[in-house]
């Protein structure tokens, strides 16, 4: 993969973890007593979500999907590490396990 | 577990299992898989078909295929936004890996793709690691 295809792909990746913590941040101010901005921020959730997936078709493009797929694989621990520093969840050691697995999972697939 | 943005709790549900959040999880999840396969389908039908004119009966279809599988995608986004609402991200995130479980079987059943070893073995380490995550959910919520 050439430094271009690795920058799309990394600010793809970016894109996606960003894009769902602000639609998870907007369906959570949404069941706020004050909701304001949750149709602003659902906005910004949609359009980052749109460039995610733009720059998904531009890098499947360029590169084999045996060579994406792992960075697929990789988003479900991007976004609960996303999700555990901004939105400050928390997950223990079978919810930590469970992600690896399925991450593995995804991998084991696609290489096939 | 249960909590997230500005320490408020999640609220809850509406009764009835179709109001339930795992349940749109596992619509997002199935209609996610079917927009891709109906998108594949959509796109053999009109990469095989060079000359429009003799074929467009078959170009229709081949259209309707991919807004099908277009409208899956939108429906798909209604439920994941709906499920966003009473779970945390992390977790609902995860769970949508289930797409790699019914992705391969569906391409299997119905695009006659091969379904080898390695991607048996996949799908099975998927199966357990949402097993391990619903368990994960189940004690959090024992706890709250």
């Amino acid at each position: 993969m050439s430094a271009l295809t690795w920058t799309l792909v990394i600010i793809s990746q970016l894109a996606l973890v960003a894009g769902q913590l602000f639609l998870k941040h907007a369906m959570t101010r949404r069941e706020q007593a004050d909701p304001r901005g949750w149709i602003g921020q659902l906005m910004i959730g949609i359009v980052t979500m749109t460039v995610w997936f733009l720059l998904w078709l531009g890098a499947m493009a360029r590169v084999d999907l045996s060579k994406l797929m792992p960075m697929e694989g990789l988003s479900p621990l991007l976004i609960v590490v996303g999700a555990i520093i901004f939105l400050r969840e928390r997950l223990d050691w079978r919810g930590w396990t469970g992600v690896a697995l399925t991450c593995v999972g995804v991998v084991l697939v696609s290489a096939s | 577990m249960h909590e997230s943005l500005l320490k408020t709790k999640l609220p809850t549900p509406a009764r009835g299992w179709v109001w339930n959040p795992y349940f749109q999880i596992l619509l997002t999840v199935v209609l996610t898989a079917a927009a891709q396969i109906l998108l594949k389908i959509g796109a053999d039908g009109s990469a095989g078909d060079p000359s429009v004119g003799a074929w467009l009966g078959f170009h229709e279809l081949a259209d309707g295929w991919t807004w099908l599988g277009i409208l899956a995608f939108v429906a798909s986004f209604g439920s994941w936004l709906y499920a966003l609402r009473f779970l945390p991200l992390g977790l609902a995130f995860s769970l949508t890996n289930g797409v790699h479980i019914l992705v391969p079987l569906g391409s299997w059943l119905f695009l006659h793709e091969r379904l080898g070893p390695l991607r048996i073995a996949g799908i099975s380490v998927i199966i357990v690691g949402i097993l391990l995550l619903a368990q994960s959910v189940a004690r959090a919520e024992e706890k709250a």
